[in-house]
């Protein structure tokens, strides 16, 4: 088998994901947010086809184009959501929409 | 006959629905007309069916009719079914023809009160309710009639539901009956546990075959006893009666001639091979019987309301007709229902025909010399205590000379005790009944209602309440004819083949009986027209007079031993349990419910962060956990 082991793959995708995660819980602008969110998803992107070599088969690479077409669609409404805030001069902060407080 | 059977059953209840559902889109005077002419219609299906009947062989007249399965439990199955035989045949004629008479009655009486058109549909449904009860083709039907009746006279003892008195007699009416009902539905039970069905035939085979141990079949004779009792006004049930006199007149006479009362007697009939299984009970029955006949006799001398003593004479009557059921002379107890429907409904026309004229006035005390300004009235009511005296050819002399003479032919200590009592039972009856006679239509004229009320210019009443009147007041006069000892007994020939009677008198003992009894019930009109002449009362004052005047305690005993406990209980429940421990526990889980929410709604920021933490977190424990549980 060409390249690296397995685990590199999966050592790589951990620190991806907690990248990810941390952009989601650290950084307050929306599009930071959604970039985080892009890291993750990817992240796991990356264990997929990992996996997917190591056991020779294909579903983790299937899995991983599903998840890049969720991930665009993510992002399209995303964006669109952030724009139409932009459009409003809503202030670009996600600790300001608290409107679901109990 | 079963087209009649349905026609007669059905009429009334359309009656009443559409009346009801007209609501005031027709005139008050059409919602009368309608109940009259449902009940007469119904009278029309009646006499279809008799006549039908009377074409066929005696031991052929007895039809089932299932319209449906109403339901089924297991192989426990009640059919809606009409029994039309002799028997129910006598009480259709009864209730529908009376029933009739007193509706029609109704559209003079009821004339220029409010609310007449609930009053109608009241009445049409009653008679409906009564239909069910003696029509119904099994025990569970006859108890559906049963409870509608105990409904219907509810809701018409209350009519003038703006009186408080009213409103109270209804509930005691109806509290009582309910608790006849249930001890009725527990002798029901009985039967379904033991034999399974509620059918008559199916019930009576077991009954007469000893299927049923001689306990099962004395509780089940005692629930229908007990039934029985309650609706038909005998001792220990009977404080309803006497205020059920609330209600309007007509219901009055309704409830004591046609409908309701008479339950009580047809249901013994109609049930004598459980009551025969059970001698004692029947024997019980007899003595309840005389007990009322008696109690009744005695409480009507001191009674100074004219519906009062009348009622008080219904319930010695009905005394009359458990004695009659108890010994098993069941035809003569029918045929005595049957003479009294008409000088009863007659009594109480007429005692309505005075309360009308004198504007509502029921205290005998102000009445008095009616006979020349009332002759009509007058010689009606006469015939109508006549007849309830047994006075020879009137109707009552020839029915419950006969019961008597059975108890004769019965024989035995037993028998001996209720021939002696009923007699006794003559003397009062003639002494109560011409008392009030007297009191009413004899000596120094009463005021006439001064002032121009609107009822005293037509005479007497109008020709709606006189008509029917002078119908019950022939019948009252004439029907005893159908049942003459010794010349022809069409009356009991033609309920034989149901009711097989377990004593029959010969010809000697019933006109023996007959003399002696109309010799003392003379000696009661005698006592009575001797009093009235004097100027003094029956039963002098004091001790005694004062206990006839409280009914003999009843009520207040009736008060103290049920009534004030259960208040007690009641508000003991409520202080102590219902309000510290329901009320105030189900206080605590609201509030308590209450402060957890808030606190929970703590935890819901509204910080996106926050929440995105949380599920990190949390699916880092279970991440972990799966992990190490593997």
């Amino acid at each position: 088998m060409l390249g690296p082991d397995v685990p590199w793959y999966l050592v790589i995708s951990a620190i991806l994901f907690a990248i990810g995660i941390s952009g989601v819980l650290l950084r307050r602008s929306p599009l930071i947010v959604l970039l985080s969110l892009e890291i993750m998803l990817n992240a796991a992107n990356l264990a997929f086809v990992g996996f997917s070599r190591a056991f020779g088969e294909l579903d983790g690479q299937i899995f991983a184009l599903a998840v890049m077409a969720v991930a665009a669609s993510e992002v399209c409404v995303g964006l669109g959501l952030i724009v139409a805030m932009a459009r409003r001069n809503l202030a670009l902060d996600v600790d300001r929409f608290t409107e679901l407080r109990g | 006959m079963a087209v009649g059977g349905w026609i007669c059953l059905l009429a009334p209840l359309i009656g009443f629905l559409a009346i009801v559902l007209a609501g005031t889109r027709i005139t008050r005077r059409q919602a009368g007309l309608i109940s009259t002419g449902s009940v007469f219609v119904g009278f029309v299906g009646a006499v279809y069916a008799f006549i039908e009947a009377l074409g066929r062989d005696p031991d052929d007249r007895v039809e089932l009719t299932t319209a449906w399965t109403w339901f089924k439990a297991g192989d426990f199955e009640v059919g809606l079914e009409l029994l039309i035989d002799p028997l129910s045949l006598v009480m259709m004629l009864i209730v529908t023809g009376i029933g009739g008479l007193i509706v029609a009655y109704s559209n003079g009486y009821m004339e220029g009160e409010d609310e007449e058109r609930r009053y109608f549909a009241y009445m049409a449904f009653f008679v409906f309710a009564m239909l069910m009860l003696v029509q119904g083709g099994n025990l569970l039907l006859l108890l559906v009639g049963w409870g509608l009746v105990g409904l219907a006279s509810y809701l018409l003892i209350g009519f003038y539901h703006d009186r408080r008195s009213a409103v109270e007699a209804a509930k005691k009416a109806f509290i009582v009956n309910a608790l006849g009902d249930a001890i009725m539905a527990l002798g029901f039970f009985l039967l379904i546990f033991h034999v399974n069905s509620l059918d008559f035939g199916v019930v009576f085979d077991a009954a007469e075959s000893g299927e049923l141990s001689d306990t099962v079949a004395t509780l089940a004779a005692l629930g229908l006893l007990g039934g029985a009792v309650a609706k038909s006004a005998q001792i220990p049930f009977h404080t309803w009666l006497p205020d059920a006199m609330e209600g309007p007149t007509p219901v009055s006479a309704l409830i004591h001639a046609a409908t309701m009362v008479t339950a009580g007697v047809y249901l013994i009939c109609r049930t004598s091979p459980v009551f025969e299984a059970a001698p004692e009970v029947q024997h019980l029955a007899a003595i309840l019987g005389l007990v009322t006949l008696l109690v009744a006799g005695v409480v009507a001398l001191v009674q100074w309301d004219i519906k009062r003593v009348i009622a008080y004479s219904t319930m010695s009557q009905i005394g009359y007709m458990f004695v009659g059921a108890g010994i098993g002379a069941y035809g003569f107890a029918m045929f005595h229902l049957f003479t009294h429907a008409f000088f009863k409904a007659l009594l109480f026309l007429t005692a309505g025909v005075i309360i009308h004229r004198l504007d509502g006035e029921q205290d005998i005390r102000k009445m008095g010399g009616l006979r020349g300004s009332m002759p009509y009235t007058h010689k009606t009511f006469l015939i109508g205590s006549l007849a309830l005296v047994g006075i020879p050819i009137f109707a009552g002399f020839w029915s419950k000379d006969a019961i008597l003479a059975s108890a004769l032919a019965d024989g035995g200590a037993l028998g001996w005790t209720l021939y002696v009592g009923g007699l006794l039972g003559a003397l009062l009856t003639g002494m109560y009944t011409f008392r009030l006679y007297f009191i009413v239509f004899h000596g120094k004229p009463a005021e006439e209602p001064h002032g121009q009320d609107e009822h005293a210019h037509h005479g007497e009443g109008s020709r709606w309440m006189l008509a029917p009147v002078g119908v019950l007041a022939f019948g009252a006069t004439f029907a005893g004819l159908l049942q003459i000892p010794g010349v022809w007994e069409p009356f009991e020939k033609w309920l034989e083949p149901v009711v097989e009677p377990l004593v029959t008198p010969t010809t000697a003992q019933e006109w023996g009986t007959s003399a002696i009894a109309v010799a003392i019930g003379s000696i009661g009109i005698f006592l009575a027209w001797r009093a009235f002449q004097a100027d003094r009362e029956l039963v002098p004052e004091g001790a005694v007079r004062r206990t006839l005047e409280h009914k003999l305690w009843f009520d207040e005993v009736y008060d103290a031993v049920f009534a004030r406990p259960v208040q007690a209980v009641a508000v003991r429940l409520r202080d102590q349990v219902e309000t510290p421990v329901v009320q105030g526990g189900l206080d605590e889980v609201a509030d308590g419910t209450l402060d957890a929410a808030g606190f929970a709604a703590r935890a819901q920021s509204g910080l996106l962060r926050t929440y995105a933490l949380a599920i990190t977190v949390a699916v880092s424990i279970l991440a972990l956990v799966f992990i190490v549980v593997r």
